[in-house]
């Protein structure tokens, strides 16, 4: 047979082989179940549940739980769960939660917003509230840690840099102010917004404009130890731009009572799941109670708040919210259940164990107390320190209400005659009235823990003393700062040994920039 | 000799193909003759596949038998001398003369095959003489799994064969077996493709294996091979190296087990076969704990029902002196003494019996076999069930003289029920016996619930489930329906030219739940998890053979082909939370719940060819070729070619070598396979819903096995596997020893797989092309007849492999990556450059130069030395050892095995430790423990840990990764059978023509180990994720007996 013919053959045939091997292939390699283009408002809204679910429940659930421990308001008698009030040396791992989450959660999912909707004049509004929720989110994770993978971060898949260098916090601190400066101006009220998938304001861009400042304001506030000319300035320019002092501008996350774990208040479903949803004070799967620093604290202050957050189980099913009843537990009890475990308080299952509650972000009484602290140091002229306070206190004490409704409401009485008692004590030092309202201020905050933890360790109030528990990682000392995740040795080694050289030991007792 | 090119071998092939018809065919002579016959063995009766039949007047007019042992051979009219030759290699060779009239022969041969000489199943069904193969294969009979059997077929494969490393998982009876051949050469899926017949089947886990620090639902759900009979088969086939698998391309890189399953025979009547075995297992090994010291804590007895809860698991009380004020869990007071057998009494003995009868028969024309089988089998822990239903039909027809039919249906019906977790404290049965004080009786906890059917506690941790209360309220139930079938369609256009279709499906629908009930202490109320799945595998292969001899002393045989296979995963995830009514199960019954669909679409489409070549018996050579095209690449690198040459030289027939040799043969291969990427959608990133009862959420589509989002790669491109290997076979002495020794070479290259990544890139994982990973070994099988003696004989087999794996290099920038750890990370399993394939890391007490422990003197605890290798995870070194005894009647045989040079870290003994049950703990118990060090300043450091502290000191051990990593080396008593093969024939019971019975026995005893709390195999999955123990079900040893009838 002619060759030739039979290698024209051949070729045609390899190429209809090439042509009918692949046939359909695109089609076949396509998910069905997926699409192939974000929808930037569905991804945004996810964001929003997780950026708040990282900083206070599910996600970096166990930094959650350490961090109320660790401002004492809670503790367990169980090693594992009671880590946040006892230190304990093997389990240190615990503070890796919030750093592991928050990247290929919230951190990844503004950076897809953000992509689709930054080079759309007509979008600026949904790109402004994108990086007002990110500036948020890695403050929570900067504040923490230190220094952190920021202006690389989140970039794997748009710029394949799968090992990104950790920035120094005082950097990331810069541009995370003028972020905020920038998403503030660039929001414009005739644009078209996030709408229904913006929980926070359902679109309103004035409201986001006083989140941006309000966060401003606080974020200024942390550098007053390390760099307080930049904190003056940033916290003038903040107050400038108008701050949330009004219930209606609260910044707050709703949720739903019922349905999918991620639509439910993250703090109240994991508190509520993974201790007290027996309901009989006694079978708390992770040992967990009220501390007594915290209890103790609220009954020598006759603070109103006590009914509302905190109950003791009488028998099952029957709680009391006297004041008398109430009592913390200890935090250095030895892994051993107390015999009269159910004696203790315990967290309140209609305020703050409430599925459907609210969560603040950032409420008016904590402007008022940052507001309070810049009037002592001559940056706001506006009021006086003392006026101030007295407002923050109110508005503390009306945010019960906002987080739980009419469970949480404390009536006017009440809230007088505590106002009345907690005046600001003018005659004392500069020293003492920074003892005062960020003593309240730990109050108010609850329970926000990583907010308390961040303002104790630049105020050093409340003037908690550590616990010297057997076994500790600390020497009995608060720590200082969260660990970095093990699995970044291995995975981002030479950004990481480049942080802890700039920063100092991966150790709980190490300072981060602005707790120098 | 001129470079090879394998791109126009491909050509060359395909030319071949094409030429081959057009000057072949030739019109038949209609007075020819037509024979028909079977060739089969006198020994066993069973058919010799590859016979040549000859007619001696005219070598020219040959033919082979195929692997029913078949044959037609056409005799042309005018020959008048009807004299065939017919012989195998292993068998005698016999003429036998065609009488006038006769069509049908059918033929018996002497000899044996086991001999060095037999003929083999190679790839694609193909059976090939073993001496023309370029490259290893080992066979092993289907009556080697019959009688002492294991519910999962691979799992038997255990020290049989050189370089196959087989390890059934301690799951439970329905457990996954891991199958390795010649070590891991992927970061991917490392098992062996199962063919069945010639075609693929299936051997995925539903939903994936499970985690070592997995909870609740981290059960075994039992993987693909697991659902074969073993009395349906034949023979397996194990194909080691590239060269052996090329021709089944991307999935044969980890290599081929091939089971040739039973067919029916041409006989007079229905031949029925029936055998039962029925084994009994018990726990192997009991864990060497301490029993001086009892319940409690601080060195104090509990003496109150508080205390004794709050110490259920703590073996930190006081001297253990048979005082009576001791109370237990139960509240009852008890003598305060050692409980010695809670494991026996908390493990009961397990029961299998299986029960299958065949019936075979047949004509020239059609021949069938049908099996039905039944196993029930009952674990250790007496809720735990499996019951496996398999019906088999196959059927061999010859249509007529041209076209043959040959069709094969499997369906298998598998009900499991509680299969049993492993992994970390919730829902794990396991942990009671494992880790409950030592002077406590573990039944005083049972049944494990209350009147109103809640979970009983035992201990002041409530996520360490009470164990009884999970036997007998935890829920799991699975049905796996299977339809394996497969067709095909032969054509003999010519004697050496056969054209063959062939259809087959592997077909699975799996329904799973999985419910953690109303009433558990740790999630009160409860949590449900579901899998529903369609699973199937379809190929359509289409081959042409063609063989001829080209004079005298060329054989040429060619053959080409196409596959097309697809793979489809319909998979619905289902999860929820919270029963609204208490203690009712079911999924409609949730408050909160969500279903996740999962479809997974695969598709690769194949040519291929092969030319074999041989010159007068002495010198074989072989060349493959195959392109495969993969639907989950790249457009850009939709196809890859692979190649492969072997060759085999017969020196012993070529020379004339000493004597006492009988065989010599010389064999060498090079090979080249690759793949696709495993997973589909790998290529695009796509965004998925995520469940909402609010606003619409949204978020890159998280992976389907692990939950988390990975990093796609459109330039996904075809990764490749290489291999040489050479070898050695010799026969001696009269064939009374034989030798066979393999060096392979492999190198696997631009590896896919989604590689772990820092989280902070805002993805967990990148699919890469990565780095590269190389195995080199050396297999020796040593086999000998040391006795040979009238009516007694003693053969010996043994096989040792070594393999040498590492890690060469990683994606860019990454110099290792985790694939699991233990709970809280004390302890990972990494890849890492320049290491063996999985590497445990972990920590351990920081020592200064001269050994002393450096202490930390804030908290008084070692400081802890930063991560470092603490071992391979994989046994470098395999061995086994089989002796046969044969005298008269009687058989005896017993199988040794070993593995030796790995690392395992044990999960449980954290615990055991943390709760002051091991030996280890004892020091201080009296006194204070005295611990002397140097600080980290480098002072001298001494303290006493007073007797109150010691729980909280040893409990920090957990954090010294390496107190708990042992050296998993060891060797055991595998197998054990002594058989009599009953005198039926003098009896005269009707048509009864065999019985033979047999006690068998496996896993007997472990005559080396170094692991003194547990057996070394002790493993909980199938997956890469090996060298942990993590508290799964104890491994057992059975023994029973075997009863197989022939009529």
């Amino acid at each position: 047979m002619n060759m030739k013919l039979h290698i024209s053959a051949l070729l045609g045939l390899s190429i209809l082989a090439q042509t009918s091997c692949t046939k359909n292939f695109v089609a076949e390699n396509t998910n069905p179940d997926a699409v192939a283009a974000p929808i930037p408002a569905y991804v945004f809204t996810k964001a929003l549940y997780d950026g708040m679910g990282n900083a206070s429940g599910i996600y970096g659930g166990s930094t959650m739980y350490l961090l109320q421990g660790t401002m004492q308001y809670t503790t367990s008698y169980n090693d594992v769960a009671g880590f946040g009030s006892k230190y304990v040396a093997a389990q240190v791992q615990q503070t890796f939660g919030t750093f592991n989450a928050a990247y290929p959660d919230e951190i990844n999912e503004l950076g897809i917003v953000i992509k689709a909707v930054k080079n759309d004049p007509a979008k600026v509004n949904m790109l402004a509230a994108a990086r007002i929720w990110r500036v948020f989110c890695f403050s929570r994770v900067t504040d923490l840690y230190g220094d952190i993978p920021y202006s690389q971060a989140g970039l794997g898949y748009d710029s394949s840099l799968y090992t990104p260098a950790y920035d120094a916090q005082q950097a990331i601190y810069a541009d995370m102010l003028s972020e905020l400066d920038a998403a503030a101006q660039s929001l414009d009220a005739s644009k078209p917004t996030f709408a229904a998938a913006d929980l926070i304001y359902n679109g309103n861009t004035a409201q986001w404009k006083k989140f941006a400042y309000s966060l401003m304001l606080r974020l200024a506030m942390r550098m007053t130890k390390v760099d307080i000319a930049s904190a003056q300035s940033w916290a003038t320019k903040a107050i400038a731009g108008g701050v949330i002092t009004q219930d209606v501008d609260i910044a707050k996350m709703p949720y739903l009572g019922s349905g999918q774990v991620i639509n439910q208040n993250p703090m109240a479903y994991e508190l509520w799941n993974s201790d007290y949803i027996a309901q009989d004070g006694d079978d708390n799967a992770e040992g967990g109670k009220y501390q007594d620093v915290w209890i103790n604290y609220l009954q020598s202050t006759n603070d109103p708040r006590l009914p509302i957050i905190s109950v003791v189980y009488t028998s099952p099913g029957v709680t009391d919210t006297s004041a008398a009843i109430q009592k913390g537990m200890p935090a250095n009890i030895q892994y051993t259940k107390p015999p009269n475990f159910v004696t203790y308080s315990e967290p309140n299952p209609k305020t703050v164990l409430k599925l459907s509650s609210n969560q603040l972000v950032f409420s008016a009484a904590e402007s008022y107390f940052l507001l309070t602290e810049a009037a002592l140091r001559g940056w706001y002229s506006g009021s006086t320190a003392a006026a101030l306070y007295t407002l923050g206190v109110q508005a503390a004490l009306r945010n019960w209400s906002i987080i739980a409704g009419s469970d949480g409401t404390i009536n006017p009485g009440a809230v007088s005659s505590y106002v009345s008692a907690n005046l600001l004590n003018t005659a004392g030092t500069f020293d003492q009235q920074m003892q005062q309202v960020y003593t309240q201020f730990w109050v108010s905050i609850f329970p926000d823990a990583t907010e308390a933890y961040s303002s104790y360790r630049r105020t050093g109030y409340p003037a908690l003393v550590g616990n010297n528990y057997t076994g500790n990682a600390t020497g009995g000392k608060i720590f200082r700062r969260c660990l970095y995740p093990v699995t970044e040795q291995a995975l981002n080694g030479d950004a990481l040994k480049a942080a802890i050289a700039r920063q100092g030991a991966d150790d709980l007792m190490t300072h981060i920039w602005w707790d120098k | 000799m001129k470079r090879f090119h394998p791109k126009v071998l491909g050509s060359l092939l395909i030319c071949c193909l094409l030429a081959i018809p057009a000057s072949h065919v030739r019109a038949q002579d209609a007075k020819s003759l037509r024979i028909n016959g079977t060739v089969r063995s006198v020994s066993d009766g069973l058919p010799i596949a590859g016979a040549t039949v000859v007619l001696v007047a005219n070598k020219k007019i040959a033919t082979a038998t195929d692997p029913s042992g078949s044959f037609t051979l056409v005799i042309p009219a005018d020959v008048t001398a009807r004299t065939l030759e017919i012989s195998s290699i292993g068998f005698g060779t016999r003429q036998i003369e065609v009488q006038p009239g006769q069509t049908v022969l059918s033929i018996t041969l002497e000899g044996s095959r086991s001999s060095l000489n037999e003929v083999v199943v190679t790839a694609l069904g193909i059976s090939r003489q073993k001496k023309s193969l370029g490259y290893s294969v080992t066979e092993v009979k289907g009556s080697e799994f019959t009688q002492a059997r294991e519910n999962n077929i691979a799992n038997a494969l255990t020290g049989k064969i050189a370089g196959v490393n087989a390890v059934g998982t301690s799951t439970g009876p329905g457990g996954s077996s891991r199958v390795t051949i010649r070590g891991n050469g992927s970061f991917g899926e490392n098992q062996p493709l199962y063919v069945v017949n010639g075609m693929p089947i299936d051997n995925t886990v539903p939903g994936g294996a499970p985690t070592v620090n997995g909870i609740t639902f981290n059960v075994d759900r039992g993987d693909g091979i697991g659902d074969l009979n073993p009395d349906d088969i034949e023979s397996i086939s194990v194909l080691k190296g590239g060269t052996a698998s090329a021709l089944y391309g991307s999935r044969a890189s980890n290599g081929v087990i091939l089971i040739t399953t039973k067919k029916g025979r041409m006989q007079k009547g229905v031949g029925l076969e029936y055998n039962t075995t029925g084994t009994l297992e018990n726990v192997a090994v009991i864990p060497d704990y301490q029993f001086e010291y009892g319940q409690g804590d601080g060195g104090v007895k509990p003496t109150t029902i508080g205390a004794s809860l709050n110490t259920g698991r703590r073996s930190w009380g006081a001297k253990i002196d048979g005082s009576t004020d001791y109370v237990g869990v139960d509240g009852k007071t008890h003598p305060y003494t050692a409980q010695k057998k809670n494991f026996q009494n908390y493990y009961h003995t397990g029961k299998t019996l299986t029960n299958t009868i065949a019936l075979s028969g047949g004509n020239e024309f059609t021949t069938y076999r049908f099996s039905a089988s039944d196993l029930n089998s009952k674990g250790i822990l007496p809720k735990t069930t499996i019951d496996r239903k398999t019906f088999n039909l196959a059927i061999n027809s010859k249509l007529t003289d041209k076209l043959s039919l040959d069709a094969l249906a499997q369906y298998n019906l598998e009900v499991g029920h509680n299969r049993t977790s492993a992994g970390d404290a919730l829902g794990n049965p396991n942990w009671v016996p494992l880790e409950i004080a030592n002077t406590a009786d573990v039944r005083w906890l049972e049944p494990g619930y209350d009147s109103l059917g809640n979970e009983t506690a035992w201990n002041d941790a409530p996520i360490a489930s009470n164990g009884y209360f999970v036997q007998n309220k935890f829920q799991e139930n699975d049905t796996k329906n299977r339809f394996l079938g497969q067709a095909s369609l032969a054509y003999k256009l010519l004697p050496n030219l056969v054209f063959k279709g062939t259809v087959s499906r592997d077909f699975y629908n799996y329904n799973y739940t999985n419910i953690m009930p109303t009433g558990t202490l740790y999630v009160l109320t409860g949590q449900y998890a579901g899998v529903k799945s369609d699973v199937s595998e379809t190929n359509a292969l289409f081959t042409t053979t063609y063989n001829t001899r080209v004079g005298e002393d060329f054989g040429i045989a060619v053959m080409g082909g196409a596959n097309s296979r697809k793979f489809r995963n319909q998979q619905l995830s289902l999860s929820g939370l919270n029963f609204t009514i208490p203690y009712f199960y079911s999924f409609t019954n949730l408050s909160t719940s969500s279903v996740t669909p999962f479809t997974s679409h695969l598709t690769t489409n194949s040519a291929f060819g092969s030319v074999d070549l041989d010159y007068k018996s002495l010198f074989f050579l072989s060349f493959t070729g195959r392109k495969d095209w993969f639907s989950t690449l790249s457009p850009k690198h939709y196809g890859v070619f692979y190649p492969s040459i072997g060759g085999s030289f017969i020196l012993s027939d070529a020379v004339t070598l000493p004597a006492i040799f009988n065989l010599a043969k010389i064999r060498g291969s090079w090979a080249q396979v690759g793949g696709g990427a495993p997973d589909p959608y790998a290529i695009n990133l796509t965004y998925s819903s995520v469940p909402s009862s609010g606003q619409p959420l949204q978020n890159v589509t998280p992976d389907p096995n692990a939950f988390t989002n990975i990093i796609s790669n459109p330039d996904l491109k075809p990764f490749t596997s290489t291999t040489y290997e050479a070898g050695i076979e010799l026969s001696m002495l009269n064939h009374r020893l034989g030798l066979d020794v393999t060096y392979y070479n492999r190198k696997t290259t631009n590896e896919i797989l989604p590689t772990t990544i820092s989280t902070t890139s805002g993805y967990s994982a990148a699919y890469l092309n990565i780095g590269q990973l190389n195995n080199k070994g050396i297999e020796m099988l040593l086999t000998g007849t040391p006795i040979k003696m009238g009516d007694f004989s003693w053969n010996v087999s043994y096989n040792v492999a070594y393999n040498n794996n590492k890690v060469i290099q990683l994606a860019p920038g990454l110099t290792s990556f985790p694939v699991a750890q233990s709970v809280n990370g004390y302890t990972t399993l990494q890849h890492i450059v320049g290491q063996p394939f999985g590497m445990l890391v972990g920590t351990s007490m920081l020592k200064n130069a001269n050994g002393d422990t450096v202490f930390n003197a804030t908290s008084g605890l070692p400081v802890i030395a930063p991560s470092h290798n603490l071992g391979k995870s994989v046994a470098p070194w395999t061995m086994g050892l089989t002796n046969e005894f044969h005298y008269k009647r009687f058989g005896f045989s017993f199988l040794l095995d070993g593995k030796f040079g790995n690392k395992i870290f044990s999960i449980f003994e954290v615990y055991a430790t943390r709760m002051g049950k091991l030996k280890s703990t004892l020091k201080g118990r009296e006194n204070g423990l005295t611990v002397n060090g140097v600080d980290q300043s480098g002072n001298k450091y001494t303290r006493t840990v007073p007797v109150s502290g010691l729980r909280v000191y040893y409990d920090n051990y957990k954090t010294y990764s390496d107190l708990f990593v042992h050296d998993g080396s060891f060797v055991k008593l595998r197998q054990v059978i002594a058989s009599y093969n009953l005198p039926v024939s003098k009896w005269h019971l009707g048509r009864l023509q065999s019985a033979n019975i047999g006690f068998v026995a496996r896993n007997l005893f472990i005559l080396y180990r170094k692991t003194k709390n547990f057996d070394p195999e002790q493993s909980l999955t199938n997956s890469n994720a090996q060298g942990f123990e993590s508290i799964g079900l104890p491994r057992t040893r059975s023994y029973g007996l075997n009863l197989s009838l022939k009529f």
